[in-house]
């Protein structure tokens, strides 16, 4: 009798003793680590780089378009009637380097860039709180050929450098914010400016209304500039499918990093608003 | 007495309790649509079978499927499938075994909405471990995944899921 009610009890005992909790027990795994991704829509802010880069084997083609100052009235159509166009390219040569070509038709300027990303913001088992990345552009006032003979010609002069280390962190799924602290030198001063290196330091931001949309902002604070402004831009990111729209007002005409940073001299309040667009699209050059 | 409630006990749970686990399956998916083909997998799905009550698990991490386009890998996760709110796909359900084919019945959950499923495929035991194959079809508006009219023709409606791993007997 007693044998047979333990007989009966450790059956049981051994039906009861595993459920599909247990199963689940069996195969989590609490080392991971949570890195969050697509901090901006764009490899750009509105001017400025993000963090964003190209992923490997992809091929950003991308066009920027500034329009002329908002209250230069309807005999210029708002200013439609006068165009600056960035033509640039971007491509991501592995998961932390990318490069980057471009052209501007304000300044004729041609411009070059290498962003690295140094850290990514992490959480879980390994933490870390920002996303590190790490931009240097060069950029070349163009020049005619018969400018080469003129016996004050140096090709050095026309060159203007940038470095930045760009720290970002996504605060929630829909908000990501950037800081930018920037050194610009430039080998020749332009008109107005007395400081061959200048310091300012870069924030912006995105916040997502849904999947598809965003609103940025953009501006640069100046550490030790002259008389130029502090640039300041909004902007709306669309996503469809493989474009990236992104329309945005700006007090800078310009899309090279000399330029928009220390070299504005358009107000807000004066209404001198630029309206303009960058459209990227990516090619994937090479396949997994 | 005593001995012989521990070697019951003993013999029940050698018999009866045994999990099989693997962490490396492979799920992969394909969209067959009229303009372009889609297909990604993931090689790190998790799997737990209890051969005593014929329950088995699956878990999985969306951020783990690999497209052949980046571009693909970050829609797939910003705007369709919302890896970061929705960051797992579970599978609770139990096997039925026959001899042929083998159907598993449960709850598959994507996207944080659950649904019902049986799926059929080849669940073979063997002494130390089990090979399962499986193929199913899904809808995506099943699971609350919205897909615009304008890339309509670029993803399937319905999505074609291939199973294959190895479980391991674990004591």
């Amino acid at each position: 009798m007693r044998f047979k009610l333990i007989f009966i009890l450790s059956f049981l005992f051994s039906n009861l003793s595993f459920s599909q909790e247990d199963l689940f027990d069996l195969i989590s795994n609490n080392e991971s680590t949570i890195y969050p991704e697509f901090f901006f829509k764009g490899t750009k802010i509105i001017n400025s780089q993000s963090v964003e880069i190209p992923s490997e084997g992809v091929l950003q083609f991308m066009i920027q378009h500034r329009f002329g100052t908002l209250n230069s009235g309807f005999y210029n159509l708002f200013g439609l009637d006068n165009s600056q166009v960035r033509i640039g390219f971007d491509y991501g040569l592995n998961k932390w380097l990318s490069i980057g070509l471009g052209r501007s038709s304000s300044l004729k300027a041609i411009d070059s860039n290498l962003k690295f990303r140094l850290a990514r913001q992490c959480s879980g088992s390994v933490n870390f709180p920002f996303t590190l990345v790490f931009n240097t552009s060069v950029a070349l006032k163009q020049f005619r050929f018969s400018e080469i003979n003129k016996p004050n010609f140096i090709f050095l002069d026309n060159l203007s450098f940038t470095n930045q280390l760009l720290i970002a962190r996504k605060l929630n799924r829909k908000f990501s914010f950037q800081l930018t602290p920037s050194l610009l030198h430039y080998n020749i001063l332009p008109i107005n400016q007395t400081f061959h290196d200048q310091f300012s330091i870069g924030y912006g931001g995105r916040y997502k209304l849904n999947n598809r949309l965003s609103v940025n902002f953009e501006s640069f604070y100046q550490l030790n500039s002259d008389n130029n402004i502090n640039q300041l831009s909004f902007g709306l990111d669309i996503e469809t499918g493989g474009h990236v729209f992104q329309l945005h007002v700006t007090n800078s005409p310009y899309m090279i990093d000399r330029a928009f940073i220390h070299e504005t001299y358009d107000s807000w309040f004066e209404g001198d608003i630029f309206f303009g667009f960058n459209i990227s699209r990516v090619f994937t050059l090479q396949e997994k | 007495m005593r001995i012989l409630f521990f070697l019951l006990f003993l013999v029940h749970y050698n018999c009866f309790t045994q999990n099989f686990i693997s962490k490396t399956g492979e799920i992969t998916f394909f969209s067959y649509a009229p303009i372009e083909d889609i297909k990604a997998v993931n090689k790190n799905v998790s799997a737990a079978f209890n051969s005593q009550t014929n329950e088995i698990v699956f878990k999985l991490d969306i951020i783990n499927f690999q497209f052949r386009k980046k571009l693909m890998q970050e829609h797939f996760n910003e705007n369709y499938l919302e890896s970061d709110i929705f960051p797992t796909s579970t599978f609770v359900g139990k096997v039925y075994n026959n001899d042929s084919l083998s159907n598993v019945k449960g709850l598959l959950t994507i996207h944080g909405v659950t649904k019902e499923i049986i799926a059929f495929g080849t669940f073979n035991i063997l002494d130390n471990s089990i090979k399962l194959s499986s193929s199913f079809k899904i809808k995506l508006e099943d699971f609350n995944v919205e897909i615009p009219k304008i890339v309509m023709y670029k993803i399937a409606e319905e999505i074609l899921v291939d199973i294959d791993m190895t479980l391991l007997k674990i004591l």
